[in-house]
């Protein structure tokens, strides 16, 4: 592990493969392989079924006809896009989509940069107290939702009668609650990022003189990225999955697309025949922009994940 | 894993400096970059196998650097997400402590500040008269079997997808879609696909199999564990695959040499460093299953069905059905102790929290 | 970025609306009607039940109330939504607690006795009914659920949504079954000759969260016991186990309901009634019409009042009530925070008149309150004329603060008997035992009202 062979003793499993010959690659691969090959398959096989065949129901179901999915059919008898066309006025999915777009993303990109400062300070120096904070993250973690609906309400509406600011109903609330839920975990994930980082750099800028902050932004910034990644992706699910709280705390014009949807499936119980497949469609939709935000950090993701998780 | 590809390449670079300072920091920094590494026998294995120890030890700090750094600590860095935690999570709990103390109903609702105090009625309510104590053992008992479950149901798929084969992208992003579709969305297509005379039954059906009822009755149970294993086991997968990606390229190389076969490499070389990972991903998953209201919500409807009466949809039930809020209070405040404490037992024995850090230094 | 300055400016409107309201309500002119009220600059928020089958005639309708309204009297009114009776609880919840929120609240009926119970609602006064056109407006049995007694009254009946039995025209008379029976047991006969291959005689939605603790309610309030009766409940009367004898029996003993029901969402049993595989489905309304035009069934179903006569009688005993339907439908209660309590009052009366309740009816098909609408739509249509039968014929549920907390039993007893009923027979002693648990329950809710 002397800095010549750094590149080396990494490279196996990230840069290399692209240029070692294919001979040198195979051999790799053997290498690397931690299951024999039928194995794999059959798990790699297995596991594509269980998780993708009800994914594809709800594709099916989305271009079938209702009656047919009442009747418990899997495959479409009838080819019918219309549902995708036809949910849009239905469910007010477009502006659901916005809002959650906008709290969402907006949670995730503020909860990093939190999660960042925090964990750094939480990692690299000392104070009394903190392995109390760590602990209490996690211990944040298990505080059940439906204890907290109520309390989380009452203080943000006594905001409009105390501080004439009003919170609930507006995409700030749950703005503010998203961010503050989503960050026990990010932080947690950062913690255990920073951990793995070295040191030595930021010793180095500090012999320097640089502040405190100016480490955090200049170095331990740009080396964490793959963290920050995964601390705002969970933190955008939570903000996009919430029904909870996102049900009493919206009104029309701040609604989330989960709660749009929820809406839609509970109003379907009404009396008519359920609109499966227009349900099934806005689900898909409803997934979609998560899955694409998915793949495009799929990468960061896992890399992030790999410090995050080790100690 | 302790050194990202951009660190890598710093290091590089700050080893093509010609300058010896540059030089002694770089190799500092890689000496660190092993040293603070996790110390599992495998790695230790490793290194000794023929490559150099460290040059200095790895918490051989300057000590000037430690001084500074106790001196201007910047604190007030702590403040935003600590006042947010205070005043959305912290105040709304001890509000919610206050009010498990009150009788909260519909008739005192209006003004709950001057609700009556009545002491802990509330909780030998809850644990005397209630079904609490039989929904903390559903709850406590799905949700340890769901993590179970997933458990090797992850690490099968990390394990299977670390290596690089045609498509391997999509497999791994295939993998994860039933984790990032919205909770809600999970429910409702489950429900639509287990009714009595749904999909599901008529897929047993071709098997032979008479499914029978899903969404109510003994099965319930079944189908709720099923459903959450469905849509939460890529979370202990990317948790797992991470974990895997820092296996040094050389431990495969040493394994390899000695000529072990696939299943001892797995035991006894592999899986030492997965332990981190995957003690956190056990503990996050138990406590999302544990307090997952959405799914039985939007699965069994209320009042659930016996079987699936779970903590949070109990508490849900009393409080904002019922308009006991205070008896539901307290049986929060209750199950959170009952899981919580046992939990942090737990987390004190494997040690998830402390680290190479600031806080075991100062202690020292 | 671009968030948060919207964001920070829809907060800083809302809450310049709020001082705007605050500052206005404090000049609020003694208002004796509508018309003379100034509400320029003022917002009444109004909530209401979202309406799926027509979203798009919905959002029509609030946008032509909120345009009659601002003509009249100058105020915006913004309507919200909420999808289940679950959002709804939980609003009305959040508003009484933080005592902000909506202005009216359009409730469902059986919600009515428990808002009355927060106190966070507008008694309507005498001279409150006055501003709303008067009480005899409505149609007396809307106004069955408006309060404990009649001087002290909390909701003002905004539509009337009575339960009804749908029909096949064509099996009926392909049977030799001149018309639906007006006793559970006729009905139960007629059933049984009806039910052959696939096709069952009654659709029923065991699976449903609302629809089984009306048929109970109903039959157990035309044998004379009410349920709630006084300081007692009454859940695990003969009567009342009885009751879920027969609606249990119906599937397990009888055959007549297809075994696929106990899964059944009151949707689903329509669904199946809508493809021709049932020849009643009870406990309906006439927002069913819809669904039912556009389906196989089209121009052979009608709908009839459901039997008053409680099972295992030929007449209704001497003390039991001839509750056709639950009191069902909505009310308007004013919130007791609002500001804009006059204002509120001037739209309930505008919603109220025969006019507009005429329009809603042929939007949306939900039944009119006002008495003179009713009246004018019995004598149009034929069709619609068991519907407004019903109407007349429907008990109000008990006014009690624990009526939730009974109902939340009587549909529980339901859920926790679906295995047995999907094994095929729910024995006498289990309904006991599950009803002697839910009564305890009820009981010790009932000895908490205050």
């Amino acid at each position: 592990m002397v800095p010549v062979s750094a590149s080396n003793t990494i490279a196996p499993v990230r840069v290399t493969p692209h240029r070692a010959s294919a001979k040198e690659g195979a051999r790799q691969a053997q290498i690397h392989r931690l299951l024999p090959k039928p194995l794999l398959i059959v798990i790699l096989a297995a596991l594509l079924v269980f998780s993708m065949v009800p994914v594809l129901y709800i594709f099916f179901a989305s271009i079938n006809s209702d009656l047919a999915v009442a009747r418990g059919a899997f495959w479409p008898t009838e080819l019918t896009f219309e549902n995708y066309s036809k949910i849009w006025t239905t469910v007010d999915l477009g502006t659901g989509l916005v809002n959650s777009v906008l709290v969402a993303g907006g949670v995730a990109i503020v909860c990093a940069g939190l999660s960042v400062s925090t964990a750094y300070v939480l990692v690299r120096y000392a104070f009394r107290g903190r392995l109390l904070v760590l602990r209490g993250l996690l211990a944040l973690q298990s505080i059940p939702g439906t204890l907290l609906l109520l309390p989380v309400f009452v203080l943000f509406s006594s905001a409009a009668s105390t501080l004439g600011v009003q919170i609930i109903g507006t995409r700030w609330g749950l703005f503010l609650t998203y961010l503050t839920f989503a960050l026990p975990f990010s932080t947690w994930v950062m913690v255990t990022y920073l951990r793995g980082l070295p040191r030595e750099l930021e010793e180095a800028a500090r012999l320097d003189g640089a502040s405190p902050f100016k480490i955090l932004t200049r170095i331990s910034v740009p080396l964490s990225w793959p963290g920050i990644v995964v601390s705002g992706i969970f933190a955008f699910l939570l903000g996009w999955n919430d029904v909870l709280f996102a049900s009493v705390m919206t009104r029309p014009e701040s609604r989330t697309v989960a709660v749009s949807l929820q809406i839609f499936g509970a109003t379907q119980e009404g009396g008519a025949v359920p609109v499966y497949g227009q349900m099934m469609a806005a689900a898909l939709v409803c997934a979609v922009p998560v899955v694409v935000l998915y793949l495009i950090f799929q990468r960061y993701l896992v890399g992030g994940l790999t410090a995050g998780g080790v100690k | 894993m302790v050194t990202t590809p951009e660190a890598r390449t710093r290091a590089d670079a700050l080893a093509a400096d010609t300058t010896p300072e540059a030089r002694t920091r770089a190799d500092a920094l890689a000496a660190n970059a092993a040293a603070s590494a996790d110390a599992t026998p495998a790695r230790t294995a490793a290194r000794r196998g023929g490559h150099p120890a460290p040059s200095s030890p790895p918490t051989g700090r300057p000590r000037r650097a430690r001084k500074i750094g106790e001196r201007d600590r910047p604190l007030w860095m702590l403040a935003p997400g600590g006042i947010l935690m205070v005043v959305v999570i912290l105040v709304p709990l001890v509000l919610g402590l206050v009010i498990s103390l009150m009788d909260l109903d519909q008739y005192t609702l209006r003004q709950w500040i001057s609700a009556p105090f009545i002491g802990i009625t509330n909780y030998v309510e809850a644990l005397t008269k209630s079904t609490l104590i039989q929904s903390i053992g559903i709850s406590v008992g799905y949700a340890v079997l769901v993590t179970l479950i997933c458990l090797p149901i992850g690490v099968a798929a990390a394990l299977a997808t670390q290596n690089r084969f045609r498509g391997r992208g999509l497999v791994r992003s295939l993998f994860l879609v039933p984790y990032v579709l919205p909770t809600f969305v999970v429910g409702t297509v489950w429900r639509t696909m287990l009714q009595p005379d749904g999909v599901g039954n008529a897929m047993l059906k071709n098997f032979g199999i008479d499914g029978g009822l899903w969404l109510n009755g003994p099965q319930s149970y079944w189908a709720l564990v099923f459903v959450q294993i469905w849509a939460s086991w890529p979370f202990i997968y990317l948790l797992v695959l991470s974990g895997l990606q820092s296996v040094d390229s050389e431990v495969h190389e040493a394994s390899a040499l000695d000529g072990a076969g696939w299943w001892t490499k797995l035991r006894y070389v592999i899986l030492p460093y997965l332990k981190g990972p995957i003690t956190l991903a056990l503990i996050i998953s138990f406590l999302h299953s544990v307090n997952n209201f959405t799914l039985p919500f939007v699965l069994f409807g209320i009042p659930a069905p016996a079987d699936v009466n779970v903590l949070p949809v109990l508490t849900y039930i009393t409080g904002f059905q019922n308009f006991r809020f205070g008896l539901s209070a307290a049986m929060a405040v209750i199950s959170l102790i009952l899981i919580a404490i046992p939990l942090f037992i737990y987390l004190r024995a494997v040690k998830l929290d402390t680290g190479e850090d600031g806080g075991s230094r100062v202690r020292k | 970025m671009m968030k948060k300055k919207l964001a920070l400016t829809t907060a800083l409107l809302a809450a310049g609306a709020i001082t705007l309201a605050g500052c206005a309500s404090g000049g609020d002119a003694p208002g004796d009607g509508a018309g003379a009220l100034d509400g320029k600059g003022k917002t009444l928020n109004v909530l209401t039940d979202a309406n799926t089958l027509y979203p798009e005639e919905q959002q029509k309708w609030f946008a032509d109330v909120s345009e009659k309204f601002k003509a009249k009297t100058g105020a915006e009114v913004k309507f919200e939504t909420f999808a289940s009776a679950n959002d709804e609880l939980t609003k009305i919840q959040t508003s009484v607690v933080s005592g902000q929120g909506p202005d009216i609240y359009s409730l469902g009926t059986t919600f009515t006795p428990t808002a009355y119970a927060t106190g966070a609602f507008v008694k309507v006064s005498d001279d409150d009914w006055k501003k709303v056109g008067g009480r005899d407006r409505f149609t007396e049995a809307s106004l069955g659920i408006s309060g404990p007694d009649k001087d002290n009254e909390v909701g003002i009946p905004a539509r009337s949504r009575p339960f009804v039995m749908a029909y096949n025209t064509e099996m009926l008379a392909a049977a030799g079954i001149d018309k639906p029976a007006d006793t559970w047991d006729g009905l139960l006969e007629q059933a049984k000759k009806l039910t052959h291959d696939d096709v069952y005689g009654l659709s029923i939605a065991y699976g449903d969260n609302f629809d089984p603790w009306k048929f109970i309610w109903a039959m157990s309030t035309q044998a004379g016991n009410p349920i709630i009766d006084g300081k007692k409940v009454r859940l695990d009367d003969p009567v009342t186990i009885k009751a879920y004898e027969t609606y249990f029996g119906w599937l397990t003993q009888d055959k007549v309901v297809n075994p696929a029901a106990i899964g059944w969402k009151a949707s689903q049993a329509l669904a199946s009634f809508a493809d021709g595989k049932a020849a009643f489905m009870p406990m309906v309304t006439a927002t069913s019409i819809n669904t039912l035009e556009a389906s196989a069934v089209a121009g052979k179903y009608a709908y009839a009042v459901m039997p008053t006569v409680p099972p295992g009688e030929t007449k209704r005993p001497s003390d039991g009530k001839e509750a056709a339907s639950i009191l069902s439908g909505s009310n308007f209660v004013v919130a007791d925070y609002s500001k804009n309590k006059d204002l509120s009052f001037a739209l309930i009366e505008m919603l109220t008149t025969a006019e507009e309740q005429k329009v809603y009816y042929d939007t949306f098909g939900e039944m009119p309150t006002n008495a003179k609408a009713a009246e004018a739509l019995e004598t149009d249509n034929a069709q619609l004329a068991p519907i407004v039968e019903a109407s007349k014929l429907s008990v109000g549920t008990p006014f009690s603060g624990a009526w939730g907390d009974v109902q939340l039993g009587m549909t529980n007893v339901v859920v926790q008997a679906i295995p047995s009923l999907n094994a095929g027979s729910v024995s006498t002693d289990q309904i006991i035992s599950a009803l002697k648990t839910e009564q305890d329950k009820a009981q010790s809710a009932l000895d908490r009202a205050k």
